[in-house]
């Protein structure tokens, strides 16, 4: 069996469910920002308490997966990404402590949520930042990193991350148009009807320039023009559809047609990069560790992931509906 | 100060490791406490119990949460500061620690939210199993990655073909010559922590005169554990002592602070010493006459081997070592005084009374975590210079990164981790002022799995109870 395409296999799942996951708590943390009345802001915070910490874990799964299927791409992009990541994993840490310090000291509930709000904006424009200067390319001599870490400070990672902030802002409002109620529920609708055509302005504006920044690009549109087109187009039909079922019932649909939307997008960037690990550069099969491991992590992977996947249901399933505006407690 | 890229590198690492250790420290041991008082609740149905948990939990959600947010830092920081290290190792703990993401950190990050915001949506039953989950979920974490660092201590398991690590034997690779010591080690090292928290808030209260039958209860049950623990840690550490003795004899050597191939006999045990590593001798060394031969050799006049022993290039610095393992032995010394006392005072029925007693106590409530910090110094510094014991150097494993950048970002991680400490201890001193009772109760004990499946059930009787409130 090939275990290396195993492995890219498992890892594309983990960040497919990174981004859908805590896509939407990033996006309902940076909406935060615009939402001036204190109720709502707990409110909004509410509908992501329980399960945000689990939806994180995909982060590190990605992160872990990479360094045990694929080391020599794991150490060539930790030092390329430098900057990026810390000051990801900084404000990823500011968004999760403000959490926690939110709910128990509400004298400065109001600082908490600015920290939180601009945690959970800076995490997103940096992963943005991280797939911009993946799909531009990395530096590399033998199996060592050789460029700049500012090598990624560049207009096409920056376009990216605007790109995904503004994607993660959509999920948010889909979450909220899927958990809120009542002004809650108005708030998320008026969101989604500017957050989703910035969204889609952007990312074809990331597709178009990618042709130019990276020849890698325009060679996997020539491999695979129909596979590319035809998830270009489901992007831009959920879309459509999404646009259509803002404030209407069910309140599930706008949340379904943007997760199948990020997810198609996340397939297309897949079929863009794919054999590549170090994109456009390392293959899978070049950067694997050895086979021992890979079928150890795979062995790991299949007999847990789907008791993860069941019992993270249930999480969700225990706290679903909508988020009750007195807090999980019912105090307050 | 040389601005070195290695040298940066490394205390980046240190720091960043250093201060995460000191939550999951807290949660491993808080979670078990937890659990056992929740279990405790469900058979007596005492409410006492009740409000020690919701009391404890509060704190422990706080720990959690930075713990996780610190913890996610370190999986990516093997290859920010030490790619080679991540390129060579990643086969052997690579897949290690991505199961201890998939059976830990889902496991705990799953039941958390449930632990934490469920007790209305699922009952006390559910709350409990949560609650159980959550607490094996940070005992498996801690074998995954005791597994991980003892196999970066005592390498085992696996080949280099090509330059290239190849794993040879999985089990070898887990169960490592040093795992199966210092897991339980650690782990005693965590119930530990809690148990001097939970009797040092008690102790506290008692001081003050404040929630009399809470703080008895805390300081009956954190002194109970705490002397079984000490007493179990002494003889696993001596355990641990010979394990590393036969494997690393370089830390040890170190962290006796003899330099000499062979010490003078009758050996001291030496409590300050003033090494000079260039020279390879002490400046000043301060110890206890015969001390040294007795434990060490268990003789009167037995010799203990010095640094001297391992080439001058191969061996740690010794002052970190010594001062780690110092700091850990001296602390557990403590533990183990304060933990007769108690069983003295117990006997006499004078335990919640004996003011210096519960001064010590509250004296103490840090030391689980100051004892833990000591041992993970002597172990880490220990290693030196090897990350990989015997198979890569240090300095040889640091990323491409330049040496301003590290520094940059050593100082954020500075500021923003002591922005954390601070918030954390701002809040756990307002939850001690506050009072277990002021800690929200929740559901009474009725709860089944069909209530869970059927919340709207359980939410018209928590409506009715806030008329009726």
């Amino acid at each position: 069996m090939d275990m290396p395409l195993l492995c890219a296999g498992f890892a594309a799942l983990s960040v497919t469910f990174y981004v859908l996951l805590d896509g939407f708590d990033l996006g309902v943390g940076a909406l935060l920002l615009l939402q001036p009345h204190e109720k709502s802001r707990d409110h909004m915070v509410d509908s992501i308490t329980p399960t945000w910490d689990g939806n994180e874990t995909w982060l590190i799964m990605t992160g872990v997966t990479l360094l045990a299927a694929f080391p020599t791409a794991y150490g060539i992009l930790m030092p390329a990404l430098y900057i990026p990541i810390i000051v990801m994993l900084l404000s990823l840490g500011l968004r999760g402590v403000s959490f926690e310090f939110r709910s128990q000291m509400k004298f400065y509930r109001r600082r908490w949520d600015v920290i939180f709000a601009v945690g959970s904006i800076v995490a997103a424009c940096m992963q943005g930042l991280i797939l911009g200067a993946l799909l531009q390319g990395v530096s590399v001599q033998g199996i060592t990193f050789s460029g700049s870490v500012l090598d990624c400070i560049r207009p096409f990672p920056a376009l990216c991350a605007l790109c995904v902030l503004a994607g993660y802002v959509v999920l948010g409002g889909c979450w909220l148009q899927f958990k809120a109620t009542a002004q809650l529920h108005g708030f998320s609708g008026r969101t989604l009807r500017i957050a989703l055509p910035l969204f889609m302005v952007s990312f074809f504006a990331v597709g178009g320039m990618s042709l130019f920044v990276q020849p890698g690009i325009l060679a996997a549109w020539q491999g695979h023009p129909v596979l590319l087109g035809t998830l270009s187009c489901i992007v831009l039909l959920a879309a459509f559809i999404l646009f259509g079922s803002i404030g209407k019932r069910p309140d599930v649909r706008p949340l379904i047609a943007g997760l199948v939307m990020i997810a198609a997008g996340i397939g297309g960037l897949a079929i863009l990069v794919f054999p590549t690990i170090v994109p456009f550069r390392i293959s899978i099969w070049d950067a694997s560790s050895s086979r021992l491991s890979q079928i150890f992590l795979l062995t790991g992977a299949i007999v847990v992931t789907p008791v993860v996947l069941g019992y993270s249901f249930f999480a969700y399933w225990v706290f679903r509906g909508k988020t009750p505006e007195k807090g999980w407690d019912g105090y307050e | 100060m040389s601005l070195n890229p290695a040298t940066l590198a490394r205390v980046q690492f240190a720091f960043t490791v250093s201060f995460h250790i000191i939550f999951p420290t807290m949660s491993i041991g808080l979670a078990m406490f937890l659990a056992v008082i929740e279990g405790l609740w469900l058979k007596t149905k005492d409410g006492l119990y009740l409000e020690i948990y919701r009391f404890w939990q509060s704190i422990f959600a706080m720990g959690f949460g930075v713990g996780v947010v610190t913890g996610i830092v370190l999986s990516f920081e093997f290859g920010l500061g030490f790619a080679k290290f991540a390129q060579l190792a990643g086969p052997a703990i690579g897949p290690m620690i991505a199961l201890e993401v998939l059976t830990s950190f889902f496991l705990e990050a799953g039941f958390l939210g449930i632990m934490l915001f469920g007790m209305h949506r699922v009952g006390p039953k559910l709350h409990f199993f949560a609650t159980c989950m959550v607490a094996l979920g940070t005992l498996l974490s801690a074998s995954w990655i005791l597994s991980a660092n003892s196999w970066m201590q005592t390498p085992d398991g696996v080949a280099v073909r090509n330059g290239r690590l190849v794993v040879v034997n999985w089990w070898h690779v887990l169960n490592n010559p040093s795992w199966l010591v210092r897991l339980p080690h650690m782990l005693s090292a965590a119930y530990l922590t809690a148990s001097f928290f939970v009797a040092g808030v008690g102790a506290w209260y008692l001081l003050q005169g404040k929630h009399l039958a809470f703080a008895k209860k805390s300081v009956a049950l954190g002194t109970a554990f705490a002397t079984v623990l000490i007493a179990g840690q002494v003889f696993i550490g001596d355990i641990l002592y010979g394990t590393m003795l036969k494997h690393q004899p370089s830390k040890m050597q170190a962290a006796e602070g003899f330099w000499e191939k062979e010490s003078a006999s009758p050996a001291p045990y030496y409590w300050v010493i003033l090494p000079d590593q260039k020279e390879q001798r002490n400046r000043f060394a301060l110890g206890v006459p015969y001390l040294g031969s007795i434990w060490l050799t268990h003789s009167l006049h037995g010799r203990v081997e010095g640094l001297k022993n391992t080439p001058a290039e191969q061996q740690p610095i010794m002052g970190m070592v010594f001062y780690g393992f110092r700091i850990m032995y001296g602390t557990a010394i403590l533990m183990f005084a304060v933990a007769t006392a108690s069983l003295w005072l117990r006997w006499k029925r004078r335990l919640f009374t004996t003011r210096w007693f519960l001064r010590c106590l509250v004296a103490m409530t840090p030391s689980g975590i100051i004892a833990t910090l000591g041992g993970w110094y002597l172990a880490e510094t220990g290693r030196q210079p090897w990350v990989i014991f015997g198979m890569l150097r240090t300095i040889d494993a640091v990323s491409p990164v330049l040496a301003q950048t590290l520094l940059a970002t050593l100082i954020a991680f500075v500021c923003i981790y002591a922005f954390f400490m601070t918030a954390f201890l701002i809040f756990v001193a307002r939850v001690i002022r506050r009072g277990p009772e002021s800690a929200s109760i929740h559901a009474e004990a009725s709860g089944s799995l069909k209530n869970a499946l059927r919340p709207q059930v359980l939410d018209r009787a928590n409506a009715n109870a806030a008329v009726g409130r």
